[in-house]
């Protein structure tokens, strides 16, 4: 109880320890971090940098300018996202890295991906603990302003279609990330009366759709005619579709997974999750894939309505970041005090109220505290 | 809960939200249900779960307070009944 006591009265607003900004040039990206990257915050980094990357984002440049700590699980975000970006003709680059950052960058090989430029000198003679000293900014910008205001625009993203196919790719991503077992995800639309891939994971499991328009049968099809999940548990125990099943299994796919996309009550495509191995998926993947696929349903729908295509995108985004950060918050209130997930979020939104802030800032704070014990824990040691 | 939930459709017309912009901010916040779902809870057709019901109070209670108000939809866990819109 002590212990909760001490995140409770450090909702002060300069606890947040992280924060994250998006921003777009042309067709480079760039990602400010604020405060410090760890276990905690590196997932939310990841899925930002992955969701860029699936987007189409090739040139992206991580902005350290106020990055005042960064451990293993920060590096580790970085050092695939390089790679990755390399092998698909990209780059990743590290801008303004301060002296501490640039020292933890240099042991682990990673110095090469720092931005050769002058560096601002401050960045060079103050401190982490000095610049602490403004993170009552990072209020505000921890989690994204919902104003449309100030959207920024995204060029890197084309319009119309291409704008929802984006959103569409983020939201394959997530569910790639998120659902244990999944091999691959695509989505799959009717467009022209035709079903496409507008959003594959990878080459094989494009393949797979391909596979089931050209056999003109699948889960996938039966999915998005039907309108309800199709889930093939063993492939190699499926009788159903036998011109397809040879296919897949040839490609090294053992079960499958499709929820219909449904939109004004009608299904107009799938989103599909295959594995490599039998009997993947169970009752909480199953929750998990409806839930994308009504994410994706949602995308459809907003398209034709109020919004414009790329703020739903850009709300989505943002949406997810926070959702992430509020899920974590409530993870670490339940472990503090052994209490459900519903109890832990009514907390969270208690402690909101009382304070004056808003649910997902109460949330930012919780994390930050809990950095803070733990990197004055590690001085401490 | 004493208010009936057309406390929420009033409430979301009168801070001017849009259902799907809505349905961002209680998504944003955690909400599992579609926006379709959401829409189906302002007009009654459909009944949330508490918790679901709070997000979307959350949700609009933010904005309230984004336009410089306090949070004048109660919450179905709230002791406190000053709070309950009047």
């Amino acid at each position: 109880m002590a212990e909760y006591r001490a995140v409770d009265e450090s909702l002060g607003v300069s606890d947040i320890a992280f924060g994250l900004t998006t921003l777009y040039s042309g067709s480079q990206v760039v990602v400010e971090l604020r405060g410090e990257v760890d276990v905690l915050t590196a997932a939310t980094f990841s899925c930002v940098l992955d969701a860029l990357f699936e987007a189409g984002g090739r040139d992206i440049v991580v902005d350290a300018a106020e990055l005042e700590f960064i451990d293993a699980s920060g590096l580790g975000v970085i050092g695939p996202m390089s790679s990755r970006l390399r092998d698909s003709g990209g780059v990743l680059t590290i801008r303004s890295p301060s002296p501490m950052v640039r020292k933890v960058l240099n042991v682990t090989e990673m110095g090469d991906l720092i931005e050769h430029r002058t560096t601002d000198p401050t960045s060079a003679v103050l401190g982490p603990e000095q610049r602490s000293g403004d993170a009552s900014a990072l209020v505000t910008d921890a989690i994204p302003e919902t104003d449309a205001s100030d959207a920024v625009p995204l060029p890197a993203f084309p319009a119309g279609n291409d704008v929802i196919d984006a959103a569409l790719r983020l939201v394959t991503s997530l569910a790639r990330a998120t659902i244990g077992g999944a091999d691959g995800v695509s989505v799959s639309l009717t467009r022209h009366g035709q079903l496409t891939t507008v959003a594959a994971s990878d080459e094989t499991i494009a393949q797979m759709d391909r596979d089931q328009y050209a056999t003109g049968e699948g889960p996938c099809l039966s999915a998005a005619a039907e309108g309800h999940w199709f889930h093939v548990e063993s492939l190699a125990d499926e009788s159903r579709w036998p011109q397809f099943v040879p296919r897949a299994i040839k490609d090294g796919i053992a079960s499958i997974l499709s929820t219909p996309l449904i939109v004004s009550s009608r299904p107009v495509g799938a989103l599909n999750i295959y594995s490599n191995t039998d009997h993947a998926f169970g009752p909480l993947d199953q929750e998990l894939a409806a839930l994308f696929a009504s994410e994706a349903s949602s995308i459809l729908a907003e398209a034709r309505t109020d919004m414009t295509t790329d703020e739903v995108a850009q709300r989505l985004r943002e949406a997810l970041t926070t959702r992430k950060v509020i899920a974590n918050a409530q993870g670490v209130i339940m472990g503090q005090q052994g209490i459900s997930a519903d109890a832990a979020y009514a907390n969270l939104r208690q402690t909101a109220k009382r304070t004056g802030v808003n649910v997902s800032e109460a949330a930012a704070a919780v994390l930050g505290s809990v950095l803070r014990s733990d990197l004055i824990g590690q001085v401490r040691r | 809960m004493t208010e009936p939930r057309s406390t929420l459709e009033r409430a979301r017309i009168e801070v001017g939200l849009s259902h799907s912009e809505l349905w961002f901010r209680y998504f944003e916040l955690g909400g599992m249900s579609t926006a379709l779902e959401v829409e189906a809870y302002l007009y009654d057709a459909l009944t949330p779960t508490d918790h679901d019901r709070d997000m979307v109070a959350t949700a609009l209670n933010e904005r309230f307070a984004e336009l410089g108000g306090d949070h004048p939809i109660a919450y179905t866990d709230d002791g406190d009944l000053d709070s309950i819109a009047r």
